[in-house]
């Protein structure tokens, strides 16, 4: 009885938020955001989205924590499937899809292995590339720091994007925790 | 006793039974347009590696041993043969995007290095698939080189 009453709650956002998106568009961006992030089976997602759940498996990176980065990838895999293109250009599209394919990958493998931490960064590090492309292309919404790490990986070195201008390492994580620089401020 | 042989048949008719659900077969017999080695360039030698070593889970063109046609043998191959396919398919590299074409050769590179490609548990049984040490450097130079000569067309 509980369930199909949840049933039913989930359907009514879920038509409800569609309304909206056909009826008042753009200028309503932030409210139907915000209407994805309650209901997660409606809706597309946005740039803002992804940088959310993208910086969630960093920060569990620098802190070691496989689990938590696991999350983050199931989390980031999703809004990347359900991420809404209607506002892109032709252009933008194309970079976006070429992108997605990827980053959904690196996302999911993310995602499956808890367990292998080195595993997870090694995707994190092609990952952190596309997020970083995305950004670049569609804005991130917020300001974000494309830090270097020049250790990683035998020292041939990795980057990732981060929302502070405190350098955490999301690759030697508390081995290591400082290193890195800033080498761009993406406004 | 009768109890014994009573289950006994029954376990051998499911057996026969089963032997006819046979999984469709991993066969295509011709190489697709969108075949890595009309992708990019692929050395006869590397091409011969890839080909005993990954492409019976990761193409469209499984060399089948004998028991793989006795069931369940058979459906577990076939469960493998599709995952390893989900993840890398080298008879459709061709379709992947321009970015995960060079993840995919990334991970081929890494994945050779640190021993977790080809499986253990397929070198076992397929002893010709495991790689030397010339081997490994011969696949992780092309990934390697190819993924950078990748970079640089775009």
């Amino acid at each position: 009885m509980k369930n199909t009453f949840m049933c039913m709650a989930i359907v009514a956002i879920a038509l409800s938020a569609c309304n909206n998106n056909t009826t008042e568009e753009k200028k309503t961006n932030d409210t139907t955001n915000s209407a994805a992030t309650a209901a997660p089976v409606t809706g597309g997602s946005s740039v803002k989205d992804i940088v959310e759940h993208y910086l969630h498996i960093k920060n569990a990176l620098t802190k070691d924590d496989g689990k938590e980065a696991a999350n983050g990838g199931k989390a980031l895999a999703d809004v990347f499937a359900k991420f809404d293109q209607s506002s892109l250009t032709a252009e933008q599209k194309k970079t976006f899809t070429d992108i997605q394919a990827d980053a959904k990958e690196h996302a999911e493998h993310i995602s499956v292995n808890a367990e292998k931490i080195a595993h997870q960064r090694e995707h994190f590090a092609t990952l952190s590339k596309d997020v970083y492309d995305l950004v670049k292309t569609l804005g991130g919404g917020q300001t974000l720091y494309n830090d270097f790490c020049p250790m990683y990986n035998n020292n041939k070195g990795a980057t990732w994007l981060s929302e502070t201008k405190d350098i955490k390492n999301p690759y030697l994580g508390k081995t290591m925790p400082t290193c890195g620089t800033v080498k761009e401020t993406i406004q | 006793m009768r109890r014994a042989k009573k289950i006994g048949l029954l376990l051998l008719v499911i057996f026969i039974a089963i032997q006819f659900l046979q999984p469709a077969r991993n066969k295509s017999g011709q190489v697709m347009p969108t075949d890595i080695s009309r992708t990019v360039p692929v050395s006869p030698a590397v091409s011969a590696l890839l080909k005993t070593g990954c492409y019976d889970c990761h193409s469209n063109n499984t060399n089948y041993p004998w028991y793989a046609t006795v069931q369940p043998i058979g459906w577990i191959v076939n469960g493998h043969i599709q995952k390893g396919k989900a993840e890398l398919n080298f008879s459709e590299f061709g379709s992947y995007t321009i970015r995960r074409q060079k993840s995919k050769l990334k991970s081929i590179a890494n994945q050779v290095n640190d021993n977790s490609m080809p499986l253990a548990s397929y070198t076992f049984i397929h002893k010709n698939a495991k790689l030397s040490k010339e081997d490994k450097a011969l696949i992780i130079d092309w990934a390697t080189q190819t993924n950078e000569a990748i970079s640089t067309k775009q």
